[in-house]
């Protein structure tokens, strides 16, 4: 295991590199300037040129791209050109907002799509069938940031169950599950479509297999066929698709962190950006192609869990 | 039983308030403020003009001198940390004397002269400094003893107070703590204000606490959480959820009306105004034609623009200096709105089929957004006008890189003429030139009556020169001024400043000592 582990990470490294160098080459190509976003509108150019000079900026590409490279290498991410502060700091301080709405959501979607998909292939055109596809279709067709604002507009302003500003300190466990509810049900929303369409495909694709129809005619229960022979088969394009959207979720959640006030990654990355904070968009691409990588890893390794021929090639 | 559900109720209950209590505990008070923006820039004030960071810098600092809070006039410079000043009969040495007992924030104790004289010198350095040509006047600075400082200016300056007021480059900071804290200073900035820095939450807010050895008193606010929210949806939701109590408004018709429905609100529109201009880059063609500028200023209708966005926080402009600032010229010979002329001046420079300028374009809404109505304005005298739309960094960064025939600028300064007129109208702000700040257009044909009216002490003779630098500005067409909005925020009712808020050049309220809940 700790081989193929290993394997893994080392194919994943030219990937990792390459994609630092376009990160390095397009940040700089797009037109903009962090000395104009840090002095302000009405500094003059010798100000900005005397910072740029101060932030390296003067510096020779090349020289640049080594010195980035460098600190990649030795695991020291630099320093944000406009709060000077460590990248790597930074990233901690919002990781664990992140990592809890990514698990919140995640759980959601798994946990209600997946036996809502179940339900929806088994009953095919059945009610249950469409209730669940119009959920499903929902959850795919309503942008994040509606979906957000409406349900702020009846859970946080209507019934005050829940805060607008979801952005509770990490010591009180209550108020922080109480912050996380709307945000998390906001993304689950859009996990939970996906997952039970895939589910529900998937699902009808194994039960016209003929070994289910062997099991059936054995006077297998109908409950044990699909939970013991169709699922573990029907399994596998579903671990996809949740591996495919932690990732994004990760890295995408910016709208959702936007309107429910919330830090994380997302919202670290569109800052920077619109900051045009090189060395942070630098970092934090590294840190995501990272997550990324890691994502795909474990997508691999539980297919091995569900379908022990993937393991056993 | 009944022993059994009481026990659960109170359970219950117990659960309930452990998730429903958000109020800190009844002896503090704590003001929540939120502004339309997505995370700090800074809280150093020598470094930072973001507006997100002008209002919280504004409860944290003091100058030599201040604004009297709520106000915006110039005559109402009142004494801050310096308790008094003289001048020499030249006006060209100045003496201030500081009060004692100003304690900076975090036991950095005293303030002294030479802290004075260290944050004067950091705010005139352009390393250390946006703000050092505001500064470019002084010859020295010296502390002669730990409570009198003396500043030497190279020329006549009519009235220096204006670059030591509480503003910018005028914000006194604490020596030990620059020196201390050195990039940190950004984020944990000291100063001597009723407001003290105590926590950053990136994305989230910058918590202040009340200064308790502030030299006016003690601030009756025990703290202030300045949030950042940049969904306007969002922002609004909070306070009428009653999450936020003093909120940051954007200049449209929409919102006010919206918050004046809102119960127990006060919504508060007060100046600077921000006046918007179309500059006109004189070097490129057609629009080195003075007839070509001449229809566009006629082509443009002020009074639908003002239709357009809301009459409640904006107005025709005036001048090419927005409304209210010293020395603008309140019946400025502004061109007028005619078709008609914009047509027979086009034809009369060539361009009888019309003309195409092509301008790059901010995708920010507000400025794209009135654009494309000026857009619509002047298509229909025939001037065709091409927008490249680009995001806002990209758009700061070409433009000022002299890549756009015409430029649409939007701002708010310093509320003296000079500000504007020096920043967007004098030869040596031209962009792309060392000393270039914001000059589109590269208009110079004002340069002497505005150097003049610098160094002018007869107030009366500096009026009438920046009188005769607007109008030739205005007669040479460098820009066409369009409308100025005003800021505008909303708070609780019970909420009180402490002052009557007509304007703040911190672009939101200013906090003070005595700015409590009712």
């Amino acid at each position: 295991m700790i081989g193929f582990i290993l394997k893994r990470l080392l194919v994943a490294l030219p990937t990792l590199l390459a994609v630092l160098t376009i990160v390095f080459l397009f940040v700089r190509v797009a037109p903009g300037d962090p000395a104009l976003v840090i002095l302000g509108d009405s500094a003059t150019q010798e100000a900005l040129e005397a910072l740029r000079e101060q932030l390296g900026l003067n510096k020779p590409l090349l020289a640049q791209y080594l010195d980035f490279m460098g600190m990649v290498l030795s695991g020291h991410l630099g320093i944000s050109m406009l709060s000077g502060r460590p990248i790597l700091d930074e990233v901690w301080e919002v990781l664990p907002y992140t990592v809890e709405l990514t698990v919140a959501s995640l759980t959601i979607g798994v946990v209600v799509g997946v036996p809502l998909g179940i339900v929806s292939a088994r009953r095919r055109n059945g009610w249950a069938d469409y209730v669940a596809r119009v959920i499903s279709l929902v959850g795919l067709s309503f942008p994040a940031f509606v979906s957000a604002v409406l349900l702020l507009l009846v859970f946080a302003i209507q019934l005050r169950w829940f805060p607008v500003i979801s952005s509770a300190s990490l010591e009180d466990p209550a108020e922080r599950l109480r912050s996380l509810a709307l945000p998390a049900f906001n993304l689950g929303l859009i996990m939970l479509a996906y997952i039970t369409r895939v589910t529900r495909s998937s699902m009808l694709g194994v039960l016209s297999e003929d070994y289910i129809r062997t099991a059936r005619a054995k006077g297998v229960p109908g409950r044990m066929v699909v939970w013991r022979h169709a699922l573990r088969n029907a399994l596998i394009p579903v671990v996809t698709v949740v591996g495919l959207y932690l990732g994004v979720l990760i890295g995408n959640s910016v709208l959702t962190e936007i309107v429910f006030n919330r830090p994380g990654l997302g919202k670290l990355i569109v800052g920077a950006l619109n900051q045009r904070d090189y060395t942070m968009l630098q970092g934090l691409m590294v840190i995501y192609a990272f997550i990324i990588v890691l994502c795909n890893l474990l997508t691999d390794m539980t297919y091995g869990l569900i379908d022990p021929r993937v393991k056993r090639q | 039983m009944t022993h059994i559900g009481s026990a659960a109720r109170a359970a219950v209950l117990g659960i309930v308030l452990a998730a429903g209590v958000t109020a800190p505990a009844a002896s503090e008070m704590v003001l929540n403020a939120a502004m339309g923006a997505a995370d700090l820039g800074s809280l150093d004030p020598h470094r930072t003009a973001s507006t997100q960071d002008k209002a919280i810098i504004g409860w944290m600092f003091n100058g030599l001198v201040r604004f009297k809070p709520g106000s915006l006039n110039p005559a109402d410079i009142e004494p801050d940390i310096a308790e008094r000043w003289e001048s020499s009969p030249d006006k060209k040495t100045w003496k201030f004397f500081l009060r004692k007992g100003v304690m900076f924030h975090g036991g950095y104790g005293e303030l002294t002269a030479e802290d004075v004289v260290f944050s004067i010198e950091r705010a005139a350095n352009p390393k250390t400094s946006a703000f050092s040509s505001d500064f470019r006047a002084i010859e020295s600075i010296t502390a002669i003893d730990p409570y009198t400082v003396e500043v030497k200016f190279k020329n006549n300056v009519p009235s220096p107070l204006g670059i030591f007021t509480n503003f910018q480059g005028g914000n006194i900071v604490s020596k030990k703590a620059v020196e201390k804290l050195g990039d940190e200073f950004r984020s944990k900035a000291v100063g001597t204000g009723p407001f003290a820095y105590s926590e950053y939450q990136r994305n989230q807010a910058v918590t202040l606490v009340g200064h308790k050895e502030y030299f006016r008193g003690k601030p009756k606010l025990d703290k202030v959480v300045y949030r950042y929210i940049p969904s306007d949806a969002s922002r609004d939701l909070a306070y009428q959820n009653g999450e936020v109590d003093l909120i940051y408004g954007r200049a449209d018709q929409r919102w006010v009306e919206r918050m004046k429905s809102q119960p127990k609100t006060v919504l508060q529109i007060f100046g600077p105004g921000e006046l918007g201009h179309l500059h006109l880059n004189m070097t490129k063609k057609p629009l080195d034609d003075l007839r070509v500028r001449q229809a566009i200023a006629h082509a443009v209708d002020r009074g639908q623009l003002v239709k357009f966005r809301g009459a409640s926080v904006f107005r025709p402009a005036v001048s090419i200096v927005p409304e209210g600032y010293l020395g603008t010229d309140e019946n400025a010979p502004l061109l007028q709105h005619d078709l008609a002329k914009a047509k027979a001046l086009l034809a009369e420079a060539g361009h009888k089929d019309g003309v195409t300028i092509k301008a790059i374009q901010t995708s920010q809404p507000s400025m794209l957004t009135l654009m494309e109505v000026v857009q619509a304005q002047l298509k229909r005298a025939g001037i065709n006008l091409q927008f490249e739309v680009v995001d806002h960094p990209t758009f700061h960064a070409q433009i000022r890189k002299d890549l756009s025939d015409l430029v649409y600028y939007s701002s708010a300064r310093f509320p003296i003429a000079d500000m504007h007129l020096t920043q967007y109208f004098h030869s040596r702000s031209i962009v792309g030139t060392p000393t270039g700040v914001t000059n589109f257009s590269h208009c110079n044909v004002a340069d002497a009556e505005i150097d003049a009216a610098r160094v002018e002490t007869d107030p009366a003779k500096q009026l009438e020169l920046w009188k005769v630098a607007q109008r030739k500005v205005i007669e040479a067409v460098c820009g066409v001024p369009l409308v100025a909005n005003t800021q505008v925020w909303a708070h609780r009712a019970n909420f009180d400043l402490g002052y009557e808020l007509k304007g703040s050049l911190s672009l939101g309220p200013m906090l003070t000592e005595n700015s409590t809940f009712k």
